[in-house]
């Protein structure tokens, strides 16, 4: 049973402190025993920047910050004004480095030389395809050769393979997992197959970008098994794209045994917008990435170059050890946070499932903290701007942030139903992140059970220009 | 603009009007003088100190041109933007954002004289702008319309990272550099003009073509004002293919106008000379639809666009690029606006380096019609400037031991010189800068030669 607060909880226990005992990094080891953990209320003095009034069921999109780290940000970003040339010489530097340094020991990757601060996965994303490119450019690849990505990829990774993985000869092997999805096993086998089938022409298998947890529909993907599924079939180079892992599922680089890993930070993890980790095995950097804004560090490593693209605000990559401490204020620290917040989104879902009659996209033990509910068939949520649309509606007529998935049915006569036996072809994505509170389940709840009183359907929504 | 009526803090006017609340933060004494510009600061009531109280009080902050500078109340207006994200996310991307990118994209178009608002993109720095023509060039190698061999022209003062910028994307794609040798110190624009011409005649030898030429507006190290237009009708005659317009350090500080210079692309930052926080840049396209560039990190309004490409590159903090009307409405306060600001701090930044280098018994690096809001001031000869790391260590030593924070150049002696002048200070002159800033420069540099110090 997850730990669902309310506004009236005051969590106020004074248990002795679990510290977060699978990190071992000394700024944890340091500190001293907490007498007590954070409290609901200061939970909600941390994100009383929040809109009031709004179910914000939605961190998977942008993430959130609490007002500690972004008051800690404004010192930083204060340094810079005050001192600009100071800071760049003397400062700048060093943080960064000690930023990656307790990153390394978050995802336990080997050497910090493996460890690259980038804006966000979409950089990351760029970063490794762009080398793919010259590869293909500089004759490495040969024309048709493929690179693999699954089918529900993130929009933006889909676009960057098409800028340089298809513009620059060559060939894009596309995996389709199934959706709803029941088991662990479905995946593997689905993946396998599709895999197998991809490289059928003989083709050569330069790279696959594989998710660890899907964006839309969301889901926890066995990473470990399907890189060594590509090891297997002879796939050179496995990327994987874990936008939303670190803050949500345990992350060890070296175990899932990928050649480059990228995680955002601010999505589940407490930093301000934006800052991710690119992590790219020792051995596989040799394969010379670099960064594609180039600055005064090019050819001194992808990591150095990172840390300096030119004058910005680089103050969002500079707060992890504020980020740590922050985390270590609750029960469990980060890890804690992970299994409390998985708990309670699956509870919330097996709620709002119940009450709509519907079903989860997937079982527990596939959800991050985020679950795909299935919205009762007579909503009509029939193509992406009927989910868009229904998207907008929740958020100006009801409130309620919260992203819809459409999920085409694989065959018409068979798919997932609801309790009305119409067939489930939309989906929300629910997250749970500490600030949520029943309330704003309830709500979501109460709103599309509204709408199928009124007997309302997609069809009346008009698309936004 | 006379030196006459100085105010020192010991005569505290009455008048509120002409009361400029200065307060003692060094030994010196802070004096205004009266020019129209900061009568108008008087008559508004701009508190420049209050605007930037945020800067160390304790440095002679003389190098506004490395990093720029940000006044309070853009500084307040970005907060705002920052907080609305955090606020409601969704909300915020799906509502607002897009007008409130192409209002700043407005504000940019009209600054610098473009036909249109589809030729302006929004980026983070110039850095940026760099990679993004760059790559561009790179796929018209892969794309076999430039041939291994081809030649790119580009100053041999062109700031390092863009030289950087152009190895990665266009040296490794198979074309070859020619660097435009200018001597420095350099004492007219024929100078100029004709080393880059004698660079086209190079590039184009054996057969070659001159595919890409990069101009800079002002260089950075050493700081030059270029005759870009001049250079860019060159260009242009020789039919190179893409000519790109590195302004850095232009927009607030020269007048630009970018259908005028006619370049293929012109880019500039905003946070150096106007006032927009840490950082933002525009890139201009003379013919988007035509050049087809591409943001390097791929989101999904790839095919767009550039503009559209680049208002959206992945979740982050792009409230400094929202801000530019603020920063806008902040240079309006001044009488000229963004014209008398420039034209103020061109006087200043000249008659400081003329008060340096009669001190030292040094020269410009230039004429004064080739400075900006930046001037090059030879230091001593006796410093013994002969190196990077010797500039590097003086630069460091200014810091620490003066507190003044101004960038040092070295440049290379020329055969049969004697007792050459190698090493260059770079000074600034921004709203903020106090003559004190200088005198303080000065004094420590005279002091260090008192001493007899030398770099090595």
């Amino acid at each position: 049973m997850g730990e669902i607060r309310s506004h009236e909880d005051n969590n106020n226990t004074n248990n002795e402190d679990e510290d977060n005992n699978n990190n071992n990094h000394n700024h944890l080891s340091k500190k001293s025993r907490l007498l007590s953990f954070i409290t609901q209320s200061q939970i909600k003095q941390e994100f009383a920047h929040h809109h009031t009034g709004v179910a914000r069921i939605n961190n998977g999109s942008f993430g959130s910050c609490p007002g500690s780290i972004i008051a800690a940000q404004k010192r930083w970003q204060l340094k810079f004004l005050q001192q600009p040339d100071d800071f760049f010489f003397n400062q700048l530097p060093a943080q960064i480095l000690r930023s990656r340094t307790l990153i390394k020991d978050l995802i336990n990757a080997d050497d910090v030389s493996e460890v690259s601060i980038v804006d966000n996965a979409t950089t990351a994303a760029a970063i490794v395809l762009q080398h793919v490119g010259w590869a293909f450019a500089e004759g490495r690849f040969n024309k048709g050769d493929a690179v693999v990505m699954l089918h529900c990829a993130f929009q933006a990774v889909k676009k960057s393979i098409e800028a340089y993985v298809t513009r620059a000869g060559g060939s894009v092997i596309v995996v389709h997992l199934p959706f709803p999805v029941n088991s662990v096993e479905e995946i593997v086998s689905e993946f396998r197959l599709g895999l197998a089938k991809g490289k059928l022409n003989g083709r050569k298998v330069r790279l696959a970008i594989i998710d660890h947890i899907t964006s839309m529909p969301s889901v926890v993907i066995p990473v470990r098994e399907l890189v060594k599924i590509c090891r297997e079939e002879g796939v050179n180079q496995v990327f994987v794209d874990a936008a939303h892992a670190v803050g949500s599922i345990s992350v060890d680089v070296k175990d899932i045994g990928a050649d480059f890993y990228v995680s955002n930070l601010h999505k589940w993890f407490f930093c301000p917008p934006s800052v991710a980790v690119l992590y790219c095995r020792k051995s596989s950097l040799s394969s010379d990435l670099h960064h594609p804004v180039v600055s005064h560090e090019y050819g001194n490593g992808l990591a150095i170059e990172s840390a300096w693209i030119g004058t910005r605000d680089y103050s969002s990559q500079l707060l992890v050890p504020e980020v740590i401490d922050f985390v270590n204020r609750f029960e469990g620290g980060i890890h804690g946070i992970m299994q409390r917040n998985h708990d309670a989104v699956i509870e919330m879902a097996k709620m709002l499932a119940k009450s709509w009659g519907t079903i989860l996209g997937s079982p527990p033990e596939m959800c991050p903290s985020m679950a795909m509910i299935g919205l009762p068939s007579c909503l009509g949520v029939l193509s992406d701007d009927d989910a868009s649309n229904l998207r907008n509606h929740l958020r100006d007529q009801f409130r309620v942030e919260v992203p819809i998935h459409y999920q085409p049915l694989k065959d018409a006569e068979i798919g997932p139903r609801d309790e009305g036996c119409g067939f489930i072809t939309g989906y929300a994505r629910i997250s749970h992140q500490v600030y949520n509170t029943i309330d704003d389940y309830i709500k979501f709840r109460d709103a599309v059970n509204q709408l199928v009183q009124d007997g309302f359907n997609c069809k009346m929504l008009v698309s936004r220009g | 603009m006379s030196s006459n009526d100085l105010f020192d803090n010991d005569h505290h006017l009455d008048d509120d009007e002409t009361n400029v609340n200065a307060t003692t933060i060094t030994t010196y004494t802070q004096k205004y003088h009266t020019s129209s510009l900061c009568k108008s600061l008087n008559h508004l009531h701009i508190d420049i100190l209050s605007e930037f109280s945020h800067h160390d009080p304790t440095i002679a902050r003389i190098n506004n041109g490395s990093f720029g500078s940000c006044p309070a109340s853009v500084i307040e207006a970005q907060k705002r933007y920052q907080l609305r994200f955090l606020k409601q996310p969704d909300d915020f991307y799906f509502n607002h954002f897009t007008q409130s990118i192409l209002r700043s994209r407005e504000a940019v178009k009209t600054l610098v004289n473009a036909k249109h608002v589809d030729e302006i993109s929004i980026v983070d720095n110039v850095t940026t702008s760099a990679a993004i023509v760059l790559q561009h060039v790179m796929w018209s190698f892969f794309d076999s319309k430039f041939k291994p061999g081809d030649t790119a022209v580009m100053l041999h003062y062109a700031y390092p990272a863009f030289k950087k910028s152009v190895e990665a994307y266009f040296t490794r794609a198979g074309g070859k550099v020619i660097e435009v040798k200018m001597s420095y110190p350099v004492s007219s624009n024929d100078e100029i003009v004709t080393a880059f011409k004698n660079a086209l005649e190079l590039g184009k030898s054996n057969n070659r073509k001159v595919r890409l030429a990069v101009i800079d507006h002002i260089t950075s190290m050493p700081s030059v004002v270029i005759p870009v237009k001049e250079l860019v009708k060159m260009c242009r005659s020789e039919k190179v293919d893409c000519i790109f317009v590195d302004a850095a350090n232009a927009l607030g500080s020269v007048e630009v106008d970018v259908q005028d210079i006619g370049a293929d692309f012109y880019t500039s930052n905003l946070h150096k000379w106007l006032f927009c926080p840490p950082a933002v840049a525009f890139l201009h396209c003379k013919d988007p639809e035509a050049s087809k560039l591409h943001h390097p990190v791929v989101s999904h309004h790839y095919g767009n666009g550039i503009a559209n490409e680049s208002s959206w590159i992945g979740t982050r903090d792009y409230s400094a690029q929202l801000v530019i009307p603020e920063a806008l409405e902040f240079v309006d306060r001044f009488e000229g606006g963004i014209d008398g600001l420039a034209k103020w701090n061109h006087e200043k930044v000249v008659e400081m380096a003329e008060m340096l280098v009669k001190a030292w018994g040094t020269k410009l690096g230039t004429p004064v019609d080739m400075c900006s809001s930046t001037a090059m001031v030879g230091l001593p000869a006796c410093l013994g400037i002969m190196n990077d790391a010797d500039a590097m260590k003086l630069r460091s030593i200014l810091r620490e031991r003066f507190k003044v924070e101004v960038p040092i150049y070295v440049r290379q002696a020329k055969d049969g010189e004697v007792d050459p002048v190698m090493g260059y200070a770079r000074i600034s002159h921004q709203i903020y800068n106090t003559d004190d800033n200088y005198y303080r420069f000065r004094d420590a540099i005279c002091s260090l030669v008192s001493s007899g110090f030398t770099c090595n």
